[in-house]
């Protein structure tokens, strides 16, 4: 194997272990919920928004259903898995796909209304969840009208958001071990540093992708 | 100029909490670097002078000294002050100094009753008693079933309570102690203020806990609501430190004469606060609804960021 594969096969290695780690402890944030209740984990600063029916309904879809999503994107962009085993490609992207458009995007969408922060990471978050939701459909009907780069580049682009639940958590690990803010303040810059990063590198790859 | 109060509040914040770990040049460096982008950030805007925080609302008032009855003064009552080490062993992590408060309850022509409440401990003492004019000398005993028993040794005198106490138990960190207490009278006040003059921003001097390994480090935050008479709302609090949080819960406390165990609120109550009076060691039943409610709001998000604040998540 040449030196230049070997390097970068331990790169991905390193990549889908963090990849592994980082949803390992999304499952144990999910987890918090069940036995389901309103008054646990971060609906503990919640109560005001908890008894609307429509938060509570969007919150507990939002949580259970997004965990599905991390576990069906990351066999979609190997190149081997979709050519040798195409019907896993096929059913895990209907799945990313009915969990985003149905469930996660929309419900983000509703309690991202009421997020913490104020008016600026309420607009980071359900702008995050327009454009989710606007990228995965655009990647479906590209696909639909067999557009399979256009398709590629959406989804590339929709999973950038997706990732947004493991950046944005881990970038607030970060600023706090570095900066200690104060908790709202964090929030807000979270709430736009978790995403906009990631679609800026999606962009980027995109373009990458194009130029070979 | 918002952007500018914003940048130097979380510059602020950020130096005070740094001040307390003094790790890591990397750290200092990476502080250098955001605060000469802030700085490059900021140069085209006009500076206007910082309003300071809004803390009309915060009265301080200090407790009535009973000091001033030129005729026969009533030796019965609280005395308060400092109860200061003065035999300690430095390496059993002392309380140099709580504030104690001692209670003369009832005197006979030569026995006395009282009890005294110090660092969450009340505890009753009774004793001989020598009456010459207005002043009493006296010697008192604890009965000697908690570990913190002694003999108190004092003078009552012109509304001053002048003396030493003597641990039973030479093993103590702290087994000789000192004290000059002035008569007070202790009332419940809701608009009693945690005190301006204190350099809220910096780690309090003397609040050093070395089984947390920190120090007691809050913000000026703290002076910012009275939980005792201010409804708070999820908004007020939610962007405020825990630690600035504990300080204004434990001020509702503090008001009813709570005796603090917990060494950190002790220290700064003790140390900072100058009407704070120890009286008690339980004020649940005292509370009002008003501060029940505050309390639970305090509590949620004190715990919350307890848990939350610095782990991978929200």
């Amino acid at each position: 194997m040449p030196k230049k594969h070997l390097a970068s096969y331990w790169l991905w290695a390193a990549v889908l272990l963090c990849y592994a780690y980082l949803s390992y402890l999304m499952a144990l944030i999910t987890l918090q919920y069940l036995p389901i209740s309103t008054d646990i984990a971060f609906l503990r600063i919640k109560q005001d928004y908890i008894g609307m029916t429509h938060y509570r309904v969007a919150f507990f879809i939002h949580v259970f259903t997004s965990i599905f999503v991390l576990l069906a994107g990351f066999t979609q962009f190997s190149t081997y898995l979709r050519c040798q085993y195409y019907r896993i490609h096929q059913w895990s992207g209907w799945l990313y796909t009915v969990v985003v458009l149905l469930f996660a995007a929309p419900s983000g969408f509703i309690i991202g209304i009421y997020a913490n922060g104020g008016i600026p990471s309420q607009i980071a978050f359900c702008l995050l969840a327009v454009l989710w939701f606007a990228f995965t459909a655009i990647a479906i009907s590209s696909l639909l009208k067999k557009n399979i780069i256009r398709h590629q580049n959406f989804m590339i682009r929709s999973f950038a958001l997706a990732l947004s639940a493991l950046t944005l958590r881990a970038w607030k690990y970060v600023l706090v071990a570095i900066f200690h803010p104060k908790p709202m303040d964090v929030y807000m810059v979270i709430a736009w540093l978790g995403w906009v990063l990631n679609l800026l590198i999606a962009e980027i790859i995109i373009f990458k992708k194009r130029n070979n | 100029m918002a952007c500018f109060e914003a940048i130097k509040d979380f510059l602020n914040n950020f130096i005070a909490n740094y001040s307390k770990t003094n790790t890591i040049i990397m750290k200092k460096i990476l502080f250098l670097a955001v605060a000469f982008v802030v700085v490059i950030g900021c140069n085209n805007t006009t500076e206007t002078p910082n309003t300071e925080e809004d803390t009309t609302t915060l009265i301080p008032q200090s407790m009535e000294v009973e000091t001033d009855e030129p005729t026969e003064i009533n030796p019965l009552g609280s005395y308060v002050g400092m109860f200061l080490a003065e035999e300690y062993k430095a390496n059993k992590k002392p309380s140099y100094a709580n504030k104690i408060n001692i209670t003369i309850d009832s005197m006979t022509t030569d026995k006395v009753y009282g009890h005294s409440i110090v660092a969450g401990n009340m505890r009753p003492f009774e004793g001989t008693l020598a009456a010459e004019g207005d002043t009493y000398t006296i010697a008192a005993k604890e009965p000697g079933d908690d570990r913190y028993d002694g003999t108190f040794d004092f003078k009552i005198e012109n509304g001053k309570i002048v003396g030493t106490w003597i641990a039973y138990d030479k093993n103590l960190a702290v087994t000789k102690r000192s004290y000059n207490l002035d008569k007070r009278k202790f009332q419940y006040n809701p608009n009693l203020a945690l005190p301006e003059d204190v350099a809220w921003g910096e780690e309090l001097y003397g609040t050093y806990d070395e089984k947390l390994d920190r120090g007691e480090f809050v913000t000026y935050d703290v002076l910012k609501f009275n939980a005792s008479t201010t409804e708070l709302k999820k908004e007020d609090i939610e962007n405020m430190y825990q630690a600035d949080l504990e300080v204004i819960r434990n001020s509702i406390y503090a008001r009813h004469g709570y005796s603090f165990k917990n060494r950190r609120m002790r220290y700064l109550f003790d140390t900072y606060v100058e009407w704070y009076v120890p009286l008690k060691t339980n004020i649940l039943a005292d509370l009002t609804d008003l501060e029940k409610k505050n309390i639970e709001l305090l509590k949620r998000y004190e715990d919350h960021a307890e848990k939350y604040y610095d782990t991978f998540g929200r």
